[in-house]
């Protein structure tokens, strides 16, 4: 009996001891001594490895130097704030070595070997090739100015901001190989895979996640990839071939067309996809929108989203309560027909948003109208304005149940009290165009 | 591209997006349509397009290409503009008249599709906003043209 008291003393000891070590231990990195000359192309790739990225979206916030952190991100547990990545010696990563860098953006561990929090989208850098890690870093060290702005504490409180723990969710749910090319696949697909999977970090809005808040797949072979999920009050739509609720009827151009322009005959950028766009996808080459699109378009619906949309011939139900809400507020921009104004003012009439069961998007767009969407420095001509102070959430409900039950739209009625959630956890959009500069 | 308005075919140059009030007032200088808000909310700058009402200041040109458009300017070239434009002086609905052009434009659509309208159609048709108030004198200027 002692004998096994001690036996499983000691399996306890190297099982602390085993588990100490693996929390702690520095992560390989394969560009540990890799030698690096910071050439000016480098920097310049860099550049367009964090347009690809969009770095800049979660690491600057208008008004303060690029890259020098501060964006508010709330978690169930409190906000975090997303940190300095100038190189800043003192605030910043102004110290970081090559390998340091890789760590952090491919393994979500920092130099100081604390571990980051999955906000950084490191389960889909680590797809990151070395070549991409490489210029990024070119251009962090050399690109960026430094900027001397201190990291805000994030507001978690202990237990929960121990950070050792994510070490084992990282083993359970994050990847750590850089992409691989799928045999069978083309240049093209293969190319628009790494940059939706890898940089472009797609599923971190648009697939789903676990209860354990891992994004329930990060490639093309598990269907929930890419399938739509709730994000801060809007619906990330399925970018799978679900004919109504995804990109089903979207040809490869309109979806390169939306990437590069914000909009096209389906829809405009609305949500934290604007963001998306101004900071990031418009910068893209047309190559790669061309692969995006390409890789986007081969990913199959799940079968369960009905025929596709057509124009309902049925007569659109006028006397209805939120017909008269509509007329008024809704139908100068987006028509009696629900059909928008070609490209520029998006249609009702089968959209993903008026089809999907989820109306957060809807209801979100009614309550606070549009960011600005801003295509090569030009602030769009057509705005979604906020409607917030203007209407009850018993009249949004019924107009956006009325806008989802039009037309041969088959979307679900929309309750008051949605309205009424969704309101007390939003602000109205600004007005105001905000452009994030990286140099 | 070419814009038909009021019965007369223009040339216009200007990208796809722009709204079209801006052509009708700065390129052609038809400046009784008015700029309010910018945001379809107010109505000052109705125009019709193939007979409905339009708020100008939301309307791409590219989507009018071809389609008839009528403004203001052009209200007492039919027999039922010049009723509505009557019937608008004898209740002298305006005051300070900003908004008129565009409760003009509104009503005029309305009595077009709609010759003998109730009061819930007037009410859902006639959503331009008025900073003076004229809303009675509309409403009676509307029932009386609904009257014959």
């Amino acid at each position: 009996m002692k004998k096994a008291m001690t036996c499983l003393a000691l399996g306890g000891v190297v099982l602390v001891a085993g588990g100490a070590w693996f929390v702690n231990r520095v992560v390989y990195s394969p560009l540990a001594d890799a030698p690096l000359a910071l050439s000016p192309a480098l920097i310049e790739k860099g550049e367009y490895v964090a347009r690809l990225g969009d770095c800049v979206a979660c690491h600057s916030v208008a008004g303060n130097p690029p890259f020098s952190g501060g964006l508010e991100m709330a978690t169930p547990m409190g906000s975090i704030f997303a940190t300095n990545i100038t190189p800043d010696k003192r605030s910043g990563i102004g110290n970081y070595s090559l390998d340091d860098f890789d760590r952090a953006v491919r393994q979500g561990v920092a130099a100081d070997g604390h571990r980051l929090y999955p906000a950084m989208p490191y389960p889909s850098f680590s797809k990151f090739s070395d070549d991409d890690v490489k210029a990024l870093y070119a251009f962090f060290m050399k690109g960026v100015t430094p900027a001397d702005v201190p990291n805000k504490q994030s507001e978690i409180p202990w237990p929960f901001n121990m950070r050792w723990p994510l070490a084992l969710w990282n083993a359970a749910f994050a990847d750590s190989d850089p992409y691989q090319a799928k045999p069978g696949q083309d240049e093209q697909w293969n190319r628009g895979a790494y940059i939706v999977q890898g940089p472009g970090h797609c599923g971190s809005c648009h697939t789903p996640r676990s209860i354990t808040m891992n994004e329930k797949a990060l490639d093309e072979r598990n269907a929930n990839y890419l399938s739509g999920a709730l994000i801060d009050g809007w619906y990330a739509p399925s970018l799978r071939q679900d004919p109504n609720t995804g990109l089903g009827r979207w040809s490869e151009p309109e979806i390169v067309q939306y990437l590069k322009t914000g909009r096209n005959v389906h829809s405009v950028v609305t949500g934290s996809m604007t963001e998306a766009f101004n900071n990031s996808t418009q910068y893209m080459s047309d190559d790669d929108l061309g692969a995006i699109a390409h890789y986007l378009a081969s990913l199959p619906g799940n079968g369960k989203d009905g025929p596709p949309w057509t124009p309902s011939p049925a007569p659109v139900a006028w006397s209805s309560p939120g017909a008269k809400t509509y007329l008024a507020k809704c139908s100068s921009c987006h028509g009696q027909d629900g059909r928008g104004q070609g490209q520029w003012i998006p249609p009702l009439a089968g959209a993903s948003s008026s089809m999907v069961s989820e109306s957060s998007t809807g209801i979100n767009a009614t309550l606070n109208g549009s960011d600005r969407v801003i295509a090569s420095g030009l602030p769009d001509a057509y705005r979604m304005p906020p409607y917030r102070n203007q209407l009850t959430d018993q009249e949004i409900a019924d107009a956006l149940t009325f806008v989802r039950s039009s037309w041969g739209n088959q979307g679900n009625a929309v309750e008051a009290n949605e309205v009424r959630t969704l309101r007390d956890k939003t602000d109205p959009a600004s007005p105001d165009p905000i452009i994030l500069h990286m140099r | 591209m070419e814009l038909k308005i009021n019965g007369s075919t223009h040339q216009v140059d200007a990208a796809p997006e722009t709204p079209l009030l801006w052509l009708i007032r700065e390129d052609l200088g038809l400046t009784g349509t008015k700029f309010g808000c910018g945001l379809a909310q107010c109505g000052a700058c109705t125009v019709m397009v193939d007979g409905m009402a339009v708020r100008s200041c939301v309307t791409p040109v590219e989507g009018v290409v071809g389609r008839e458009i009528r403004t203001i300017e052009s209200i007492e070239s039919d027999a039922l503009g010049q009723r509505v434009v009557a019937a608008w002086v004898k209740h002298q609905v305006a005051q300070c008249g900003y908004c008129q052009s565009g409760q003009v434009m509104a009503a005029t659509a309305l009595l077009q599709r709609t010759p003998r309208p109730t009061d819930a159609e007037i009410a859902a048709a006639m959503t331009n906003l008025c900073r003076c108030g004229t809303y009675n004198a509309i409403k009676t200027a509307i029932h009386e043209l609904a009257a014959g």
